[in-house]
């Protein structure tokens, strides 16, 4: 679509602050009286604690409180509350290197420091265990009063798998894996707690689910909700990664009240490599089997996910790869096993796709040995068994509207894929996958919905509040840009106001690739809700009937047949609203997502998606035959956006996201030493550079959504999901070697070179 | 970052003199990019740092054609790559220092510091280690002139006693008829090197015959070493296939790389023998196109 | 220990009192309070701290703040005049270079160290001049659009 605003390449309404340096984030924050606070963390992965004396660190001048166990709430935490399991400070035993143990607070950073390096901790070293299969045997040391380190399971059956693979003319099976990776969000996780003399909290931080970071925090703090404010600044990244509260909040709001003074806790970047949560490392045992005509009939996957050493997204993460394990390609026959394991690492969680990325390199990769086997090209196997608009899938969900056969298209004639694939000279080779996600979120809260509040103020600007929360992806400017867009207004007279829990409707946060959809919905609802109330105005003020008048320009005007054209701003129209009508322009507006109300998410999880969005990426590497060096030449990426808002802000989370995906593949990789991690900087754990860009041609495929709003669908996501499949199918196309586990270091490719 | 003192002396004795007085306990600070690196990561903690800012003529670059470059070891590297005596006559030394960290780094980091460092991973003392450069080294009364590759005598680890500075890098002017490459292998565009080939040759261009060369590795020892296997195994002799390959045989003979974050000893000497024999390749194609690219 | 340290930040000289380990970026960002200059890593390693210091690009978390005796230091805040952005940061607007927002001011103070050195660079220099300054956001490729844009001297 092409509306005025809609559709077009319009700069982020937040990108003249961040390009002049005005833009404040959490780590700008500076409040009258701040102190500073610092957390000691547990030096060893598994140990009891026997004895602490903080006496030395409280004695140093400078240092306004310490804090441990004694000082805190003990109740057990996490994200789901049926799974608690951390608690603010470990008294009895750490679980990884890294675990809170105590905290002080003090005049500057530098006190800070040296007053942790004070407390004396007597530690009782445990066995350790790092590998979840290894966690899994039994005489694994249990890192959780439970009997074993299996800290959730889930199941998902449809049809049968086992008859199926007997009808199969070909089979294939495998393991996969991929290493858990660090969200890297250039601003390091920090807050800054702050209490009023009436007794309520506020913190600061960069959290992207405000509302119910809320929720922890009072629910962790034993507190009542109505005594606890978030309030977001500018957000220098999040990922996934700053979805479930982090116990500094917790530790500040502790620290605070006892100092009386606002306390900041910033992690540095060692710290935050070292203890800031990762991506879920999975391992799976994969089996897909189809006829010889290349359809697939069955698919079974058991996935070992490595939980650290706390409960945290885990549950969402396998349930959520699970449902898309189960929509791409409809199989017929599918059994989904999955289950977090506990070992002695940092926690991990969320991480830009939600356990799909990991799941769809498996089985992107499996399906082209597949394809081999059958003796089928990659791209004709995905097309056979691609989904299509309208199915009803096999396990209950349906897709109303599917753009993967325009996407297999486009990213397969981008690559120049004919010509390329059956290239066999040098160590080229091309690679495709294909992928489905969440183009709407997630339901499983039971609870899909918000509202926004529009005021048009008597200048003719028009304000919004939403609860949209801006971590970069860009939603506070699509939220203006439908707001433009209803009101006939241009970007400079909307202003969107966020950002504060005692301000913001309630909402779920930015996950899920649902902010758009979601939030996007609401504010569409609200503008024309305000469009209603305007038009109203308008045609009492011009003495017409409100069908003969339209919002264009920043104006309300009549046309009508035989009437001379007339016309009234923005301003105009507000301040006669206020003054002669005594009815200022404020409406409200909500998108509820129809959930059935008989939804059981237990036994119908499928229903947990709205909307689907469909992708295809291709690409083409050349590896170094001397170093093993995969070097990417190119991307297509060609993604399904159901109607693109604005193509500028969509192809940069596109790019942004394949350039995510070049890094788990290829780069990204957490080393550990006894539990510790090594690699804690940029300079030995690789993030992507400028030189490792490829060329990214993203291609934006419209389809239209049922739901979404003007059919948008949410994009967030979904643009590394097929990235590591791809770029691994390629460098098997390249080489013959075919590459189950993630990263692919170019050691492991040099020796698979000589190997051969 | 833990606190130290900052003293800014103006002439060299008085920096030497503070140097000697804290008897070992405060270090010199030139571009600081690995000393505030390291200090912030705790793996040093100096009571104090004495900059060498307002010292005199620390800074300045200056080329003879007998008698060779001299560069002052507060030149900052983007000065070394760009300096004209640099880019003519010791070409390798400009894309050898080019390599190092990002823009920024080297437009404060030094090559003196680059030197004293002493990690075995540093870029630019392979390569002037092949063009034969030697440090002089003052202690505000005396001085003394030490070859680079006598230099270095472990990670982190060097000749100089308390009170000693680099005074200047010497590097001997470079012969005719020679040709000189650095190659480093690194996992991105900003990275330490996982090793670093620097090579030197001198040949006869009427018969081609090699004679003589210098080969000095980064990243596959305690401290950056020369290859002199690998070099006694090419002079005298013409670059042919049979030469290329004993001497690639050769190149991890003096080396002895370890295991780290970075990689793995294995991967380590792979990539000698490779950038080893990528090094000998571009000498062959050079000295047979008789010195022309 | 403290010390005198006399310094010009965005064109205004300053005298100020400061201990001798602190960085110039802690004497900007806590001191000045010019926070425009972001933290990312204060080890050199992500660029997002980067100012200019004489005419060159620096990392400012590298710098002790009195090695800066007596130079002149510009930041992000300085780029605007008259309220009116300095073309890199329009070109940053307006080819969608930014999305979170916290590499920006590094990038930008990069961009300007790279385009007064060489008015002219081609697509690797770009790529090879930048190469200190992460971004984990936008995958570079709108950067290095924006940067060409300036360089070519108008919208592409
Ligand atoms: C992000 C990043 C990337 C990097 N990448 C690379 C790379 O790719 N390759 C590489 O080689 N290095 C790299 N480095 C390391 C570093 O930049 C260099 O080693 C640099 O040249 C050191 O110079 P400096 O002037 O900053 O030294 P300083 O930090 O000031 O000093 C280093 C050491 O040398 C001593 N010293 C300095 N000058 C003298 C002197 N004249 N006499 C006696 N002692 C002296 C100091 O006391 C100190 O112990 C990188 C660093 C960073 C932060
Ligand atoms: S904060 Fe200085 S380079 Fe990262
Ligand atoms: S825009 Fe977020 S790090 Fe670059």
């Amino acid at each position: 679509m092409k509306g005025n605003i809609i559709g077009k390449r319009i700069p982020r309404i937040d990108s003249v602050p961040k390009a002049t340096g005005t833009a404040e984030y959490t780590v700008d924050l500076k409040l009258p009286g701040m102190i500073y606070g610092k957390i000691l963390r547990s030096p060893l992965p598994h140990a009891r604690i026997k004895s602490l004396d903080v006496s030395a660190a409280e004695a140093l001048p400078g240092v306004c409180a310490v804090i441990t166990a004694a000082d805190v709430p003990m109740g057990k935490f996490s994200f789901f509350q049926w799974l608690a399991d951390k608690t603010i400070f470990s008294s009895d035993k750490v679980r990884y290197v890294g675990d809170e143990v105590a905290a002080v607070a003090a005049i500057d950073a530098d006190t800070a420091e040296k007053a942790i390096e004070l407390i004396q901790v007597d530690y009782d070293p445990l066995p350790a265990v790092f590998e979840t299969e290894e966690a899994m045997t039994a005489d694994a040391p249990l890192i959780h009063d439970q009997e074993s380190n299996i800290g959730f399971k889930v199941e998902r059956h449809f049809g049968d798998p086992d008859n199926a693979f007997e009808s199969c003319d070909f089979v294939v099976e495998g393991c996969y894996k991929t290493d858990r990776v660090a969200h890297c969000c250039l601003e390091v996780s920090n807050c800054v707690a702050s209490w009023t003399p009436e007794g309520r909290l506020s913190i600061w931080t960069n959290a992207q689910a405000p509302h119910t970071q809320r929720q922890e925090v009072a629910r962790i703090l034993e507190i009542p909700l109505q005594d606890v404010r978030i309030i977001n600044s500018h957000m220098g990244g999040g990922f996934g990664s700053k979805l479930v509260m982090d116990m500094k909040l917790p530790i500040a709001a502790v620290l605070s009240k006892k100092t009386g003074r606002p306390v900041k806790i910033q992690n540095t970047r060692a710290e935050e490599f070292s203890t800031a949560k990762t991506r879920y490392g999975y391992t799976m045992y994969v089996k897909t089997g189809a006829k010889k005509d290349g359809t697939l009939q069955a698919r079974t996957v058991r996935v070992i996910a490595d939980n650290g050493a706390y409960h945290d997204k885990g549950p969402a993460t396998l349930n959520f790869s699970s449902m898309m394990f189960a929509t791409l390609y409809n199989i017929p026959n599918i059994h989904y096993e999955g289950m977090v394991v506990y070992t002695n690492k940092q926690m991990s969680t969320a991480f830009r796709g939600f356990g799909n990325p990991q799941l769809t390199f498996a089985c992107e990769v499996q399906l082209d040995e597949l394809a081999e086997k059958i003796g089928m090209d990659p791209v004709e196997i995905r097309r056979i068994n691609a989904n299509t608009p309208g199915q009803k899938l096999q396990c209950g969900a349906v897709v109303p509207t599917c753009g993967l056969r325009e996407c297999i298209e486009v990213a397969a004639q981008n690559i120049a894929w004919k010509e390329k694939y059956n290239r066999k000279d040098k160590l080229r080779g091309v690679g495709v996958a294909n992928m489905v996600h969440t183009a709407a979120g997630g339901r499983y809260y039971g609870y899909n919905a918000t509202d926004s509040f529009i005021k048009v103020a008597d200048d003719g600007t028009v304000s919004i509040v939403t609860p949209g929360l801006e971590m970069g992806q860009g939603v506070h400017t699509v939220v203006a840009m439908i707001v433009a867009e209803e009101l006939g207004l241009d970007m400079k007279s909307v202003k969107v106001l966020s950002n504060d829990t005692d301000l913001t409707p309630y909402d779920l946060g930015s996950w899920g690739s649902r902010a758009t959809f979601v939030v996007g919905n609401a504010a569409l609802a609200t503008a024309r809700e305000a469009r209603v109330v305007i038009i109203e105005t308008a045609a009492k003020m011009l003495d017409t009937k409100p069908e003969f008048i339209d919002l264009e320009n920043g104006m309300a005007v009549a046309r009508g047949p035989g009437m001379p054209e007339k016309s009234v701003s923005m301003g105009k129209l507000a301040a006669y609203a206020i003054n002669n009508m005594k009815a200022p322009i404020s409406v409200k507006g909500q998108w509820a997502d129809d959930i059935p109300e008989d939804w059981d998410i237990k036994t119908e999880f499928v229903k947990n998606v709205r909307s689907f969005a469909f992708a295809t990426q291709t690409c083409e590497v050349e590896i170094d035959k001397d170093t093993g060096e995969v070097k990417v030449l190119k991307f297509v990426a060609a993604h399904e956006t159901g109607t693109t808002m604005n193509e500028m802000l969509a192809e940069g989370q596109i790019e942004g996201a394949v350039m995510q995906g070049i890094g788990f593949t290829l780069m990204e990789s957490m080393t550990l030493d006894n539990g510790r991690v090594v690699n804690d900087g940029f300079l030995d754990y690789k993030l992507p550079t400028f030189g490792e860009q490829p060329e990214i041609d993203v291609q934006l495929i419209e389809t239209g959504d049922p739901h979404g709003p003007y059919g948008a669908k949410g994009i967030g996501e979904a643009g590394l999901v097929p990235t590591a499949a791809a770029l691994a199918n390629a460098i098997y196309n390249a080489s013959g070697i075919r590459v189950t586990e993630l990263p692919i270091t170019r050691e492991f490719m040099l020796n698979a070179l000589r190997e051969k | 970052m833990k606190a130290f003192d900052y003293e800014r002396p103006s002439t060299f004795e008085d920096a030497c003199r503070i140097l000697h007085a804290a008897g070992g306990s405060k270090k010199v600070l030139a571009g600081g990019t690995d000393l505030i690196v390291k200090t912030r990561h705790k793996v040093m903690a100096p009571e104090g740092v004495v900059s060498l800012k307002d010292v005199p003529g620390l800074s300045d670059i200056s080329f003879d054609p007998e008698k060779g470059l001299f560069i002052g070891p507060m030149l900052r590297l983007s000065d070394v790559e760009t300096a004209d005596a640099v880019k003519t006559q010791y070409p390798a030394l400009a894309a050898a220092v080019a390599t190092i960290g990002s823009t920024q780094v080297r437009n404060r980091a030094t090559i003196g510091g680059n030197i004293c460092n002493a990690a075995p991973s540093a870029d630019s003392p392979p390569i002037l280690m092949a063009y034969g450069a030697s440090v002089v080294i003052g202690d505000g009364k005396n001085e003394r002139e030490v070859l680079l590759e006598d230099f270095f005598t472990g990670p982190g680890e060097t000749v100089l006693r308390v009170g000693e500075i680099v005074k200047q890098i010497v590097v001997p002017a470079p012969p005719q008829n020679i040709f000189a490459i650095y190659i480093k292998a690194a996992r991105s565009a900003l990275d330490i090197a996982l090793v670093g080939v620097a090579l030197l040759a001198v040949f006869d261009p009427a018969d081609r015959v090699v004679k003589d060369l210098k080969v000095a590795l980064a990243a596959v020892a305690p401290t950056p070493v020369r290859s002199r296997q690998m070099e006694r195994i090419v002079i005298g002799n013409k670059l042919d296939d049979t030469i290329i390959e004993k001497a690639v045989v050769e190149s991890c003979t003096d080396a002895c790389s370890i295991t780290d974050i970075r990689t793995t000893e294995g991967y380590r000497d792979t990539l000698v023998e490779t950038h080893t024999r990528q090094a000998l390749e571009a000498a062959r194609s050079w000295i047979e196109k008789g010195g022309v690219l | 220990m403290k010390r005198e340290l006399n310094i010009t930040i965005n064109g205004q000289p300053y005298n100020l009192f400061v201990s001798t380990h602190r960085t110039l970026l802690e004497v900007i960002r806590d001191d000045l309070d010019l926070t425009g200059t972001k933290v990312g890593c204060e080890m050199g390693e992500c660029g997002a701290c980067t100012v200019i210091m004489d005419g060159r690009t620096v990392n400012s978390c590298l710098v002790l703040a009195h090695e800066a005796e007596g130079c002149e230091v510009q930041t992000i805040e300085d780029l605007t005049e008259d309220g009116k952005l300095h073309p890199i940061q329009e070109s940053f607007v307006e080819h969608g270079a930014i999305q979170c927002g916290f590499c920006t001011s590094g990038m930008i103070m990069s961009t300007k160290g790279l385009l007064e050195k060489n008015p002219n660079p081609g697509e690797d220099e770009i790529r090879s001049e930048m190469r200190g300054n992460l971004c984990r956001c936008t995958g570079y490729v709108k950067i290095v659009e924006a940067i060409e844009a300036v360089r070519d001297g108008g919208d592409k």
